[in-house]
């Protein structure tokens, strides 16, 4: 039914526009220090032009994930077939490594709110997930990666935690996990439960991709803004992470106050030293409760 | 009784749309940081239209570019999985709305930049050869129907909004309003193949006529037919060789990706 491609090792950026005369003109080959690139999939979606080209010529260097935002898995329109084969057909063309999307709707009655709506964590919305994560992963005939995505409500309705609710769903549609270590800290500050409880909760063998990002603390509550950098107590829970399920590729998101590339690349690094520690040290007792 | 996935998710969106309040009692600790969902919708959807309309805004001005946008947004919520598409039906709405229709530059600077973007990110396809021309029997070329590229538009405009809008492009501000225009113009609007830049020109009166026609489906004879009727006023008396003529440069200019023969016996 699915294949899986899961070769992807080390560690990437967000491809942005800004970067590109970084990425492609002031080197032969690749950046040091940048092992491959993430696309947001819907900016090249059904686009020529600029993008497309920068694009193939990125791909050529390095390899590729494909990143979505609008797969809106739990909603509760039928699955956009429309969109769905663009997104094959990009997969088709750029040959991604990971092809990714959130946990999370963005959308219902034909309308798209383009924000990443906070699922209910009912048995009922379980069932219709992992239904039609199982439909997409047929079309595309391949395994994909939802991401936790960070979120500012919980309801009345719910009936399990959120990791009980994304590994009972990577069980049931047989998917893998994108774990964005900011979003578990960010929904963990915002909902009060503990970001250690979450990191024990989760299936290591369905981790196959980890997102960084910074956020912006008010206070009272935290929005994901991925407009500066990673937060120290992100770094601390990120090497939590690796301690507990080894070097997950590992890359860094940034879509707003975009830096000069090398500043993400040197932010990279510092991913890079706190995996290579993380995997020496023993896990620590923090991580293994 | 518990409320089903459906009925919270159609509370959720309904809250975010029209601020309807039955989804409250729904949602766990009061929800009280719901606002963030407040804050993000209207603030993501303002600026990407902003980005795709920044001569518009300008011309606007922020407090009644934010109005407008508003109103739109209320009439025209995104139906599309890109929020790329979000401004697709803003010229049409500007042009037909209380109070923005009684100001058709409004309507001209949106159908303009709209183009631009369009042009800029189409899907790409290959275009054609000049010499594609010379495989043409003779007897065929009257029956010539032609494609036009993706990034390929015309605009059709009142006001001269263009050299407003080059100065916002630079980053620069503008000192004085767009004026209307004496005449009606046509302008197109496309990609170059090769540089990828966006490039757009202004188009006399028959070949603005001519290439509508064209993209509807009108034939090389068609086209010469049309040039002779406007021939008193733009061009010269041979209109079969100034249709060619036009045609050569439709194809150097790289709008045309194909040719087909129209099978007369289809209406």
């Amino acid at each position: 039914m699915t294949k899986d491609n899961n070769t992807l090792t080390g560690f990437g950026l967000g491809l942005r526009p800004k970067h590109f005369p970084a990425i492609l003109n002031d080197h032969a080959g690749r950046t040091p220090g940048v092992d491959w690139f993430e696309i947001l999939s819907e900016n090249f979606i059904k686009v020529g032009g600029p993008a497309r080209r920068n694009l193939d010529r990125v791909r050529e260097r390095y390899p590729i994930v494909m990143h979505g935002v609008s797969l809106s898995i739990g909603a509760p329109d039928p699955l956009d077939m429309n969109y769905l084969a663009g997104l094959k057909a990009l997969i088709d063309r750029i040959e991604p490594v990971l092809v990714s999307d959130h946990l999370c709707w963005t959308g219902a009655h034909g309308l798209n709110l383009h924000d990443l709506l906070p699922v209910p964590l009912t048995k009922e919305a379980l069932n219709h997930v992992a239904d039609r994560v199982s439909r997409v992963q047929d079309y595309l005939g391949r395994r994909i990666l939802l991401e936790n995505a960070s979120t500012y409500v919980t309801f009345a309705a719910d009936e399990m935690t959120e990791w009980e609710f994304i590994s009972a769903l990577a069980e049931k549609a047989d998917c893998h996990i994108l774990l964005d270590v900011n979003n578990v800290y960010v929904s963990g500050f915002n909902h009060g439960f503990s970001p250690a409880e979450y990191l024990a909760g989760l299936p290591a063998d369905r981790i196959r991709q980890i997102h960084l990002a910074g956020h912006q603390n008010n206070g009272d509550h935290i929005v994901d803004t991925h407009d500066a950098p990673v937060a120290d107590p992100v770094w601390d829970l990120y090497s939590q992470t690796i301690s507990r399920f080894g070097p997950i590729p590992t890359m860094i998101e940034r879509d707003d106050n975009i830096p000069e590339f090398s500043e993400l690349v040197a932010e990279l690094d510092q991913a890079r030293a706190l995996c290579r520690t993380a995997t020496r040290e023993p896990a620590t007792s923090e991580a293994a409760a | 009784m518990t409320t089903s996935l459906a009925d919270i998710q159609s509370a959720f969106q309904n809250r975010l749309l029209t601020g309807a309040d039955d989804l409250m009692p729904l949602l766990a600790n009061g929800g009280r940081f719901f606002k963030v969902y407040d804050n993000a919708y209207s603030l993501r959807l303002l600026e990407v239209l902003a980005e795709d309309f920044s001569a518009l805004h300008t011309l606007l001005g922020d407090q009644k570019f934010e109005q407008a946008m508003r109103a739109y947004l209320a009439d025209h919520p995104s139906q599309h999985t890109s929020i790329r598409w979000l401004g697709r039906h803003l010229t049409e709405w500007l042009g037909r709305t209380e109070p923005w229709r009684d100001h058709r530059e409004l309507a001209d600077m949106a159908a303009f930049e709209w183009a631009l973007g369009l042009a800029f990110d189409a899907p790409d396809a290959p275009v054609l050869e000049s010499e594609t021309l010379a495989d043409v029997a003779a007897s065929e070329w009257p029956s010539i129907i032609f494609s036009f590229h993706p990034a390929f538009r015309t605009v059709d405009l009142l006001w001269d909004i263009i050299p407003f809008q080059q100065i916002v492009t630079r980053d620069d501000t503008p000192t004085a309003a767009p004026m209307p225009l004496e005449h009606p113009a046509t302008w197109a609007v496309w990609r170059d193949p090769d540089s990828l830049s966006v490039c757009y020109s202004q188009l006399d009166k028959g070949e603005a006529k001519a290439l509508n026609a064209a993209r509807e489906g009108a034939t090389f004879a068609d086209l010469c037919t049309l040039l002779a009727e406007t021939a008193d006023e733009t061009v010269d008396e041979n209109a079969a060789a100034h249709a060619a003529g036009m045609l050569k440069s439709w194809i150097d200019n790289c709008w045309i990706t194909g040719l087909a023969i129209k099978d007369n016996d289809k209406p």
